[in-house]
Formats: structure tokens, sequence, C-alpha cells
């Protein structure tokens, strides 16, 4: 697996070699200012007319994080990643574009506690759990590609991505998550007079195996099947370690933007994933289904005469709907099914307001939003609240050192302070470990936080050969309220082509 | 895009429901009155839920969907067919039972005397 990835790898660098590299393509595949359009990149067919030159690069890199302790236990409290990626953006004429990305990640990740499933952030709350955690070894491959071309006033495109992972530990309780994740796109678009209206559809397949072995009999500790807030499917909990994960999903995105630079421009979201947790050892008993809905709107408005202005509002609307399935009396390891019910809800709801504004070497963008998350558990009830007033401010410059020389500066700084939070649990029949893991999720999810970082980037072109060099570095400090810390660490190197 | 996202997961909000259990001593004694209490596991979560609220020979309890295991203990007043009556010690158990239905459930447990 690992041989035929580094093929692909060095195919995918070989092919692009003919691709020019210079300081444009790099400021205009790198600006700040396509974190503002970034959603219209989800349509292939849009993405292939986004960026006017080719640019591609091989990147070995590095990313650390370290929290002084785990601001989310069930995410560990850092990791170490090194990772080698290709990714390439090429013109093959004035009609077709093709795009594409490779990388292998490998490394570890710190002290995950309360859970032994991979993809926390999408799965979660039913998880597989235990009180014992660790480290775990990560390993990720990682391959998209897509094409686009346009026909007229018509604007078509496509594009496939791969995710295989996985994440084992070496030592008991030795949880194992296998993932594969596949996702294809299909866009298309329409130049309608002075404006340019976008479409796209997404599927999506998930599967996940995940079990945890014990190789020591006398230190078995028992996994628990957590159906959200610390609360768990006690009947399959224990000795039942297998199960998996099937998922699917949709996605539907409208776009609607001005041909040329100026104007008002919108786009609207829709995504559906479900996943479905079932035993492996009896018969694939679904015990629960995920439903994660979200609805995404942006309106804004972009100018560009001289100066870059773009202004826009955005809200994100989330919703997570558990499905607990009731097993009835067992029958040569069958359970039938005998009801599902709706326990868990949450809902997040992110809305904000953003501007940017750049001249030719720099960009600065303001950020200021309202988020909310309520999560609960209906019976016996379990409620956790929290919302946050955010503000952040980015920055980004070019600068040109020597006549080949580029150096790519980007600076944050952020605060998101708790407007409101609350909390009801059923303390008196909880135990204390689960006690003390929601009395630390909810500290740290009411906390107020304060985040900078900054990165700069070097790059070096060689003449006339079309090739160039960087290196890159960055770093960044979090602040909580409850007086812990996190900082981060990227380090790169690379080449482009 | 809002009637579609809300017709996506299929909810289901009917969570409780009323199990009605009648404790029966046979043909040939009446249970007049019962002083006991019910104890109802949930076979999959192992949530208790528990109730005295005796009447007559039955007792309503609201809990939520879906198996479980019943385990009653108290004392009964019994009447015999000729007519004497007497308090008797007694208890029932039931490894399943399921309270499913959105209206009440009905179930019906024969007793055990201890004396």
């Amino acid at each position: 697996m690992k041989r035929l990835f580094l093929f692909i790898l060095i195919f995918i660098t070989i092919k692009s070699a003919s691709a020019s590299i210079a300081d444009s393509a790099l400021v205009e595949h790198t600006s700040l200012e396509n974190l503002m359009l970034q959603e219209s990149l989800r349509n292939p067919a849009l993405h292939g007319i986004f960026y006017q030159r080719a640019f591609s690069q091989l990147v070995l890199g590095i990313d650390l994080q370290r929290q002084s302790t785990a601001f989310i236990p069930e995410k560990g409290n850092g990791y170490t990643l090194p990772y080698l990626k290709v990714s390439t953006y090429h013109h093959l004429n004035d009609h077709s574009t093709v795009w594409g990305e490779a990388s292998y990640t490998t490394g570890k990740q710190y002290d995950i506690q309360w859970n032994s499933t991979s993809d926390y952030d999408l799965l979660q709350p039913y998880i597989l759990a235990d009180t014992m955690g660790g480290d775990i070894r990560h390993e990720r491959y990682w391959i998209s590609g897509g094409y686009a071309t346009h026909l007229g006033k018509w604007l078509l495109g496509g594009e496939m991505l791969v995710r295989a992972q996985q994440e084992y530990r070496g030592n008991d309780p030795r949880m194992r998550g296998v993932v594969t994740d596949l996702t294809l796109r299909l866009g298309g678009g329409y130049d309608m007079g002075h404006y340019r209206l976008g479409a796209m559809v997404e599927g999506n397949i998930y599967k996940q195996t995940n079990s945890v072995a014990f190789y020591r009999e006398e230190g078995v500790i028992p996994e628990y099947q957590m159906t959200g807030l610390g609360t768990e499917y006690s009947r399959f909990s224990g000795d039942k370690r297998s199960l998996y994960y099937d998922g699917n999903g949709i996605a539907i995105m409208l776009h609607a933007a001005p041909v040329r630079n100026n104007g008002v421009y919108a786009d609207a979201t829709l995504d559906e994933h479900r996943y479905h947790r079932k035993l492996a050892e009896f018969n694939s008993m679904p015990l629960t289904d995920l439903y994660n809905e979200h609805i995404g709107a942006t309106i804004g408005w972009k100018q560009d005469n001289g100066y870059r202005l773009n202004t826009s509002a955005h809200l994100d609307y989330t919703r997570h709907t558990g499905n607990e399935h009731v097993g009835g009396t067992s029958d040569a390891r069958y359970f039938p099914v005998i009801a599902c019910l709706t326990m868990y809800k949450s809902h997040v709801l992110d809305g904000y307001l953003r501007a940017l504004y750049g001249k030719q070497n720099w960009n600065l963008i303001l950020t200021a939003g309202y988020k909310s998350q309520n999560e609960e558990y209906i019976y016996p009830h379990r409620q956790m609240e929290s919302s946050h007033a955010y503000g952040k401010l980015q920055g980004q410059c070019f600068l040109r050192t020597a006549d080949r020389m580029l150096l790519t500066v980007n600076a944050h700084v952020s605060y998101a302070g708790n407007v409101n939070d609350r909390m009801q649990m059923p303390y008196a029949n909880m135990g204390e470990g689960i006690t003390q893991l929601m009395n630390h999720k909810h500290k740290f999810a009411k906390a107020n936080y304060t985040d900078l970082g900054a990165k700069v980037r070097a790059d070096y072109a060689w003449k006339q050969s079309g090739y160039g060099i960087f290196v890159e570095a960055g770093g960044g400090l979090t602040l909580s309220s409850t007086n812990e810390h996190q900082t981060v660490f990227q380090s790169a190197i690379g080449i482009t082509f | 895009m809002v009637c579609a996202i809300a017709a996506c997961a299929p909810v289901e909000d009917d969570l409780f429901t009323t199990a009605h259990i009648t404790v029966a001593a046979g043909d040939d004694l009446t249970i007049t009155r019962v002083q006991g209490q019910v104890k109802l596991t949930n076979v999959n979560t192992r949530q208790v839920t528990t109730s005295a609220d005796f009447e007559g020979a039955s007792v309503t309890v609201e809990l939520l969907r879906g198996a479980y295991q019943i385990d009653i203990e108290g004392v009964a007043t019994c009447q015999s067919a000729n007519g004497t009556t007497r308090m008797r010690q007694f208890r029932c158990q039931s490894d399943y039972a399921e309270f499913i239905r959105k209206e009440q459930n009905d179930t019906t447990l024969n007793m055990i005397f201890l004396d």
C-alpha cells in the first residue's frame, strides 16, 4: 500500500513538472482572499476556473500540537504528525483544468481518553470508550482529483476524494479503527449575463471497522458503547468490543457570483450524513443511528479596483440527531430491534460577518461572530449548553526580499468570550469517572479563549527552470480562561513547480 | 431547504409509555389490596424505575419505551373462595417484558407466596 501510494505521489509530481511557477501563481493560490470564496471550491466546475495560473508543490512537513491538559479528552492532548503531500492545479488547455492532491500522514496522538473510535468529530457521541485510553498511532492516506471544462456558457466538472485511515494502539487496550471514506462530486455552472450560476451535488460513502483487544487477561476493562453526554448502552457494553460504522451522505450547493470581480455573490449548502453503528458479533445488530445535518448560507459583496474589498455574512446551522435501537430478547445471538427512540439532540448555530481589505501584496480579514451549542440527552435528562461571541483578525503579507526570494507572512489573533452556559446532569446516578469527564468537558466548552499565531514561508525560484524551493515555519498559542494552554507548531520544506 | 432538512432524520419523540402491571394469585384467591414495590429494570440501559402506587392488584408506571425486567415484592390481602381473608407475603418476577406500544401496555404476573 505504501509503495503504491509513493508511486502515485511521484507520478503526480512528474506529470505536473511541465507547469511553470511564478510568484504570482503562488500569491494567487495562497492568498487569504481565497478564504472568502472557499465554499464555492466544493463545486468542481467552479474550481476549474477559480485560479488563472497553474501551481504545484511537493511538501514534506510536520504538524505538532500540545495542550497542558486535554481540552477535549476524547481527542487527546496533542499530536505529532509528519506528512508528505503533493498537490497540483494545471490547465490542460483553454477549456480544461485538472487538479489533484495526494498525501501520506503518519504519527501519534497523545493521551486520548474515553474514546476508542476513529473520527471522533464525525461520529460523536456514538463512540466506543474506556476509562484507560492512552496514545494512539495514526496513519492516513489521502488522494483527490478533479477535472473541469467549459463548453460555451456551460461549465462542467467532477471530483473524487478518497481517505483511507487507520488508528491503533500497541498496548492494552489495543483499539483499532480502519476508515474508508469516499466522496464524489459533480458540478455545473452557467454564465448568465454578468452572473455565473453554479450547482453541485455530492455523494459520500463511509465505513469504519472498530475493535478493541486485550492481550493481558488480568488487565481487561469494560468498553462502553457511549450514547451521549456520558450515557452508555449498558446491555452491549463491557465485553462487546467489535463493531463497525456504515455511513453515507449527500450534499447540495447552489452558488451565484458575478463573472467579473465586482458585485454581489451568494451560496447555499445543504449536507446530510448518516452513520449507523452496528455490533459485528451479534449479526450486525444496529445499535445507534446518527444524523448530521448542516445548512449554510453566505451572501457577500466584492470589489477589485486596485484594492480588494469583500464583505460577507455567513450562517451555519448544524443539527445532530441520535436514534437508539431498542434490542429485544435474544435468539441464537440475534437481537431483534423492537423500537427506535430519538435520545440525543445537538444544535450548533454559527453566524458571522467577515470583511476583507487588501492591496497588491497584503490582505486583512476581520471576522466577528456568535456561536452557540446545545447538546441534550432526553432521558434521564442531561444538557450542556454554551455560547460565545468571537472576533478574529487575520493578516497576510507578501514581501520580495531579493530578486528571486518571496516571503509570505501570515498572522492571526482571535478571542472567543463566553456569553452564557448551562449544564444539567443527574449527578446522583452518575459514576465518578463520568462525572469528572462531563465537568471537564463543560469547563472547556464554556471557557474564554485567546488565540494568536503566525506563519512564515520563504520561496526561492530558480532562474528559468520553472522550479522553486520553499521552507515554512509557524506557531500558535491558545490561552484558555481555565488557566490551561495549547501550543501548535508547523514546519515544512518543499519544491514548487 | 429547511423543510427538506427537517424531513431527513427520522425522529421518534414518543419516548414514554404506560405500563399497567397486575399481580394474580390464581382462580382460588382474589387479591383485594397490595402493599409492595415494583422495580422495573430496562434491560438495555439498566435504568431502574420503581413504584409502590398499587390500586387493588394493579400498578401503573410511566416509563421509557423498551424491554424490562420486572421484580415485585410485598404483602397482599388475599380472599379465598370460602370468604376468609389473609395477609400473605409474595414476590413476582419476569425476566423480559416489552413495553413498546405508545399507548398503555398491559401485563400480568403470577404471585409466588413466601409464607
